[in-house]
């Protein structure tokens, strides 16, 4: 038989027990909107029999109480590893299409003040020049829609180029970032070795770590895999940058000065390991990934092409001006000119006498305006630009759709990390009042186990 | 989807995240109502808004041609209503060498009228040459000077054509060159008038009656002119009648392209509000009650 009094200890683990399972369930509520928080469950454990009771003897009791076992975290590795995947997929997204719309609001078509339009009253300058090649006013008016027309051009040149310094200044910000994340995390993952091994609950730990996981997953793409001894390693694009306590650092090695510049490469990432320095490969994912091929892939190609726009416009312009003749009976000279590094950027109106635009087809400074009517044809320009729009509008609507189909799947999975890990109210209220009722009960047998010992101690014998 | 547990923080986003869908559809619609259009920038509609653009150009294209077709119509006009007024004076030219050609009743003396008035006649009709338009002698090609004969009626402008570009590739010539007007320097209708007024002043019967023919022949060449220069100016005019349409037939269909479908976009919009009042209302029911409530 079991002891007298194992009872009332059967009752005390069972208190201390319900206790602990009260905190939690204050734990889960108090936390219940933390980010990155995972709902705890304490899970009670019977105690039976020893196993291997001493020899020659048995055990007959009918079990000595609950004990109280491990605080879980309801987390599921593979939901988690899913997650970091979907979210770098999302933002890399997400930054992309952000940045493409901006971009593309100021391009301004189709509309009356674009470069089309611009085009369009380029043309019809030439015109009414050929209308009335002696007068001054056609001649100014021709001068004025061309210098329209360069500016609509350098106008948005100058907007691609503010968006690429834009976009090199974020990229040095979010390295950075990915740096002292990838510092943190290394600093977490040792914490959570420490506290495995002297059996602090490391929960919390293993929230932050969590959390600088994905958040280093949102930025590159990161993968991480989980370690022996509990912490995470991650590898930006196959490349170690967190290994332990270990973290490397996250280093541009091309495409942007330290300055904020373009250096004319394109963008390239390096690890830094102690002494070694391993270069990361293209076709990273996340904000970072996003940035890099903004920089080096699209907003390049929007502006080589609208360049090459400028570059034909000033070419076929210039060729069918220096063919005519002016009002003095001179061949026409230049009427644009640009660097041909940065065509569209630098595209410029050279000629300002409206005297010398070269209207006449025939020497002798007659009133001819044949010139003026070849150069009021519509060039390969005015095509050229809008299969140039069309692309960059045809990659934005792609991207769009892109990011939000992706959102979907991104939500979808975050629903079944927080099925899993969310703290839901009504449950911990319920886990709460399960554990006062048991308290109570717990509490209850204490004194029915008073009563009992009360009688066998004080009135056993006494015969009244 | 099956769901196995559901929190609050689920509820909550996902009521955030549908509110904000809503709303996201709801500005949609607002903006193509409020701007008009359905083509805010080229994401809307890649394919649309090529389309839209190419529209614009040709709009702004054709409304030019329709300009110069205008602008055509003006000198072709003006060089019609010369041409009329040169043929008469030419015919009333002929009429008075006819009078001073029946050499039995008209004396020297009325000859001598006569040939005064052909004088008139002929510094009119030098006159008449330099018919300016917006400041250039129609008749003087592409001459940059005011004037296409001198008072003696020698040719001073400078051969050229005046063409209009009145639709994609096509060229009209909205002038006539003084040369072919009076003919060469030397053998033009001035030197004709000059003969015949030298054959009035000297009696010359047969001088006269060359005149005559002479005048005969300038006459046929006018009217032959003038009938091309009314072809030119029907020609012109039809292509401006053209351009017109054009413009017309391209603005509807950019508006097609471009513009909002307004009964629909309101429709559009009452839907929109409908279901976001829903997903306000729904949120609103769902946020509320709790485990808590119903304990005491």
């Amino acid at each position: 038989m079991a002891g007298t009094l194992s009872s009332l200890n059967t009752a005390l683990t069972a208190l201390r027990f319900n206790r602990v399972a009260m905190d939690v369930a204050a734990n889960n509520i108090a936390n219940a909107t933390t980010e990155g928080y995972a709902r705890r469950r304490v899970e009670g454990e019977a105690i039976g029999a020893p196993a291997q009771p001493a020899l020659w003897s048995r055990y007959d009791g009918v079990g000595g109480g609950v004990a109280t076992g491990a605080t879980e975290r309801m987390v599921d590795s593979f939901l988690d590893a899913r997650a970091r995947r979907e979210h770098g997929a999302q933002s890399y997204l997400d930054v992309r299409a952000g940045v493409l719309q901006r971009v593309e609001s100021g391009i301004g078509e189709p509309g009356d003040n674009g470069v089309a339009a611009a085009l369009a009253d380029f043309r019809s300058g030439w015109h009414d020049l050929a209308n009335n090649p002696g007068g001054d006013a056609a001649r100014s008016q021709l001068l004025a829609r061309a210098e329209t027309l360069a500016g609509a051009l350098r106008n948005q040149a100058t907007n691609i180029a503010t968006e690429q310094s834009d976009q090199r200044y974020r990229l040095q910000a979010m390295v950075s970032e990915v740096n002292t994340v990838a510092s943190d995390l290394a600093a977490t993952n040792a914490n959570v070795a420490v506290a495995k091994l002297n059996g602090t609950d490391a929960g919390t730990l293993l929230d932050q770590r969590d959390q600088l996981a994905l958040r280093l997953s949102e930025l590159t793409g990161s993968v991480a895999s989980v370690r022996i001894d509990g912490g995470l390693d991650v590898t930006v694009g196959g490349v170690a940058l967190v290994t332990g306590k270990d973290a490397g650092s996250f280093v541009i090695s091309g495409g942007v000065t330290p300055s904020g510049g373009d250096d004319g490469q394109p963008v390239s990432f390096t690890v830094v390991t102690g002494a070694a320095t391993v270069a990361v490969p293209t076709g990273l994912r996340g904000e970072v990934g996003a940035v890099a091929d903004l920089l080096t892939t699209t907003l390049p190609a929007y502006a080589d092409g609208l360049s090459a726009v400028a570059r034909t416009l000033a070419d076929t312009v210039n060729a069918q001006h220096a063919a005519g003749y002016d009002l003095g009976g001179t061949a026409g000279q230049p009427l644009f000119s640009y660097n041909a590094a940065d065509a569209a950027g630098t595209l410029t109106v050279v000629l300002t006498d409206p005297a010398a635009v070269a209207a006449s087809g025939v020497t002798g400074g007659g009133f001819d305006g044949s010139n003026a009517d070849l150069l009021g044809v519509t060039g390969p320009a005015d095509g050229d630009y809008q299969r140039l729009v069309n692309g960059f509008g045809t990659e934005v609507a792609s991207v769009q759709r892109l990011a939000v189909s992706q959102s979907l799947l991104t939500h979808q999975v975050d629903g079944a990390r927080e099925q899993l890990s969310g703290v839901n109210l009504d449950e911990e209220t319920v886990s709460m009042l399960q554990a006062q009722r048991a308290y109570e009960a717990a509490s209850r047998v204490m004194s029915v186990m008073d009563s009992v010992l009360d009688t066998l101690i004080n009135r056993t014998g006494l015969l009244r | 989807m099956t769901t196995m547990r559901v929190t609050q923080n689920m509820l909550s986003d996902r009521s955030v995240g549908s509110l904000q869908l809503g709303l996201s559809r709801l500005a949609k619609v607002q903006e193509q109502i409020s701007t008009g259009r359905v083509l805010n920038r080229p994401s809307d509609s890649p394919t649309q808004t090529t389309a839209a653009m190419r529209m614009r150009s040709s709009i702004a294209d054709q409304t030019q041609f329709v300009r110069n077709a205008e602008d055509g119509v003006g000198w072709l006009g003006v060089v019609d209503a010369t041409l009329g007024g040169m043929t008469d004076q030419v015919r009333r030219a002929r009429e008075l060498g006819l009078q001073g050609a029946s050499s039995g009743t008209t004396s020297q003396t009325a000859r001598d009228a006569l040939a005064t008035e052909v004088e008139q006649i002929r510094d009119g009709l030098v006159a008449a040459g330099n018919t300016t338009h917006l400041g250039r002698p129609v008749f003087g090609g592409v001459t940059s000077g005011s004037a296409a004969f001198d008072a003696s009626g020698s040719f001073v402008g400078v051969p050229g054509e005046v063409n209009r570009t009145i639709a994609d590739g096509v060229k009209v010539r909205v002038d006539v060159l003084g040369t072919d007007v009076v003919g060469p320097d030397g053998a033009s209708l001035f030197d004709d008038l000059d003969a015949l007024v030298l054959s009035l002043r000297t009696g010359d019967t047969a001088g006269i009656r060359t005149g005559l023919s002479a005048l005969e022949g300038r006459l046929e060449d006018l009217g032959s002119l003038r009938a091309t220069a009314g072809a030119r100016y029907s020609r012109v005019e039809q292509a401006a009648q053209r351009g017109r349409d054009a413009v017309l037939d391209l603005t509807t269909s950019l508006s097609e392209v471009e513009n909002t479908d307004l009964p629909r976009a309101l429709v559009d919009l009452k839907m929109q509000e409908v279901a976001y009042q829903a997903a306000l209302a729904s949120t609103a029911r769902v946020m509320q009650p709790s485990l808590l409530d119903f304990l005491r």
